[in-house]
């Protein structure tokens, strides 16, 4: 018999029936793009701009160190001074409290009295922006400080933005790379429907009556799926990085291996669920479910630490926990493949894979015999 | 010669034995229909025939071949049109049969077989939006595409219209012609009395008679129908009724009101002396007519159920 022959065959029959079903259409590519769009617009809108803040300068009493200090702070691009000049204490301390800005400094007011006041709203006390003024303004000092001191820094801190380890991320590229792996994660759960709608009307047994190899046919339904897959990465990833700017760092080897084990855990357990699922509304539920409990656990839109304590042993536990993970490790991080903490994810969807591949197989053979009677 | 023998067949699910003793030969060339009520069994004996259950018991022999040692050599004789008549229905007829010949060495080219089964018109349609008996015509396609010795049909006219089914028989037809085995199963006495050209019924699980249709009903009775009705009312179809029921060769009548029945052994003998006797009393007849038996009459007797459609 020719194999190969089948298997193109196969293949290509899975692809038409693929391209003339709506449903994947819908819910493989229009559904994740639109989901991710709305989220990006909604969480990132400002995710572009550079952080910036406002901010009331008073300045009680003009003197050398307080110029300096004001004419050094209207410098700083992340520090906007509202209304481009030193206001009255009446004036700042009324734009706190209405938040019209988020704090107001008050300058030292002489050259001796060294103390520079930070006004905040107690109700933006833990704010970024409070924080972050404060800190700039802290470090502002300490310098100030060991000028009049006549030192010159020996130490100093300079920023640099790297894409490695624990860096803070941007929120675009962790909802892109969390999208992509839950509409993999998606396509795998929910694809499988297939399968029983395939069992219901009789198709396996018709396969089964003749001499095709069941094998080959597995297999071309595999590939087929992983190919629609690497489509959804390729798009949203598009769609992230030219609408969105997301920045990615690709590791191609880690990424090939976090998408294969990914992708096929899930068609595992979309195999399971298929297994036990008579009609295809039972095998939707039971994948809705799951989907909607994977997409809030498992850190796809915000990250898992923003959760309460008692949910995240749960995330723990979730494969698409792991597989965004993964996918954040191999496509915005560029982690090696040679990571304790990757390898720890991937066992986990290991484990997923095999033990719903294995059950979901001794159903179906069990259920050979009494089928469709 | 014969294809396929089936010798004491047994299926059981759970509590319920749907197969109990089946045994049958089928010889090459030959329509062999298999009818029995729902649930007597026949497509728990197809499916065994066809490898897809496995009996408790018994024997199935393709010649030299069975399914223990030579699955995939059966596979390949045989063509099965099941009676969900499973397909794809985002494919076309063309790429249903394209995608099914790609499993068979040696399977004949689609084009043929779509002129077989008469859907060269709609080869590029998906199956989703065929008619039933269009449907049903490529799932015979897909059974024909490997070119096999033995073909399954079962039910393959169950809830069609009377135009489709007989687009079927000729398919049917047609196969034999082309000497061809074919074994079906049908819910339509008519269908089975038509195509077979041997007849097996089979209720709970057992056959219970098998021969050609018209031995079948030769073997029931040599007993036919007599209709009569009467211009002249009820009285002149009791006078004939008692008249009737004194002739040698009736065994039985039945009246309703200038209605009259009789079972004759001698039907023509009967006749003869019924007209006599009318044209003594000037009885004028309106109606006359002699029922042949059918399958259906052989199918209740020998069942002891009426037929359902």
């Amino acid at each position: 018999m020719n194999t190969l022959h089948q298997f193109k065959m196969m293949f290509l029959a899975q692809l038409k029936l693929t391209l003339r079903e709506k449903q994947a259409w819908f819910w493989g590519i229009f559904f994740p793009v639109i989901l991710m769009v709305i989220f990006m617009v909604i969480f990132s809108g400002n995710s572009d701009e550079e952080f910036k803040t406002e901010v009331a300068i008073v300045e009680p009493s003009p003197n050398p160190a307080s110029e300096m200090m004001l004419s050094q702070i209207s410098e700083l691009p992340v520090i906007e001074v509202k209304s481009g000049k030193p206001v009255t204490r009446k004036k700042a301390e009324e734009w706190v409290k209405d938040q019209e800005v988020d704090a107001a400094i008050i300058l030292p007011e002489s050259a001796e009295a060294s103390s520079v006041l930070l006004v905040v709203n107690k109700e933006n006390e833990q704010g970024a922006a409070a924080q972050a003024v404060s800190g700039i303004l802290d470090k502002f000092v300490q310098q100030a400080n060991l000028l009049a001191a006549g030192a010159s820094p020996k130490y100093d801190l300079q920023y640099e933005s790297i894409t490695s380890g624990t860096n803070e991320l941007d929120y675009t590229d962790f909802l892109l790379t969390g999208m992509i792996a839950l509409s993999i994660a998606q396509g795998g759960m929910f694809g499988m429907v297939d399968l029983v709608e395939m069992r219901r009307k009789g198709l396996i047994k018709r396969l089964r009556m003749t001499p095709a190899n069941m094998g080959i046919f597995g297999l071309s339904d595999m590939v087929m799926r992983l190919l629609f897959s690497i489509v959804q990465i390729i798009l949203l990833s598009l769609i992230g990085v030219l609408v969105f700017g997301a920045n990615l760092y690709i590791n191609t080897f880690t990424l090939i291996i976090v998408f294969l084990i990914g992708a096929l855990s899930f068609n595992a357990l979309g195999y399971f669920f298929s297994s036990f699922s008579k009609t295809t509304e039972a095998y939707m539920g039971v994948a809705n479910i799951c989907s909607f409990l994977m997409m809030f656990l498992s850190g796809v839109f915000f990250p898992i630490e923003t959760m309460p304590e008692w949910i995240q042993p749960i995330s723990a536990v979730l494969p698409l926990t792991y597989f965004a993970d993964g996918l954040r490790e191999s496509m915005v991080y560029e982690t090696g493949i040679a990571t304790a903490s990757l390898w720890a994810g991937i066992a986990v969807m290991v484990i997923w894979g095999a033990v719903t591949f294995l059950l979901g197989s001794v159903l179906y053979k069990r259920k050979t015999i009494a089928a469709d009677r | 010669m014969t294809v396929l023998e089936v010798r004491n067949l047994q299926k059981s699910f759970g509590s319920i034995k749907a197969v109990q003793d089946i045994s049958f030969s089928v010889h090459a060339g030959e329509v062999f229909t298999i009818i029995g009520p729902n649930g007597a069994g026949k497509t728990t004996t197809l499916e065994m025939i066809e490898g897809l259950v496995s009996p408790d018991n018994g024997v199935i022999h393709f010649g030299e071949l069975d399914w223990n040692k030579h699955a995939v050599s059966i596979k390949k004789k045989i063509g099965v049109q099941p009676q969900s008549s499973a397909m794809f229905d985002l494919l076309t007829p063309e790429e249903n049969l394209n995608l099914f010949a790609s499993f068979y060495d040696h399977a004949r080219p689609t084009e043929e077989i779509l002129e077989i089964v008469n859907l060269t018109e709609h080869r590029k349609n998906h199956v989703k939006k065929l008619s039933g008996g269009q449907r049903q015509r490529l799932a015979i396609g897909l059974a024909l595409i490997s070119d096999p010795e033995i073909i399954f049909l079962d039910e393959p006219t169950t809830g069609l219209d009377p135009q489709a089914r007989r687009n079927i028989w000729d398919i049917i037809l047609h196969l034999k012609e082309l000497g061809k085995t074919t074994i079906l199963t049908t819910h339509y006495m008519e269908e089975a009395e038509k195509l077979s050209d041997r007849v097996c019924i089979v209720d709970q699980g057992n056959v219970i008679t098998l021969d050609s249709p018209s031995a079948l009903i030769e073997k029931l009775t040599d007993e036919r129908e007599i209709r009569l009705s009467f211009l002249d009312g009820e009285k002149a179809a009791e006078d004939a009724d008692g008249f009737s029921k004194e002739l040698a060769s009736v065994s039985k009548t039945e009246r309703e009101g200038a209605a009259l029945k009789i079972w004759a052994s001698k039907p023509e003998e009967t006749l003869l002396d019924l007209f006599k006797f009318t044209k003594d009393k000037s009885y004028g007849v309106e109606q006359v007519s002699i029922r042949e038996m059918s399958l259906e009459d052989v199918f209740i007797a020998f069942t002891g159920k009426e037929w359902r459609d």
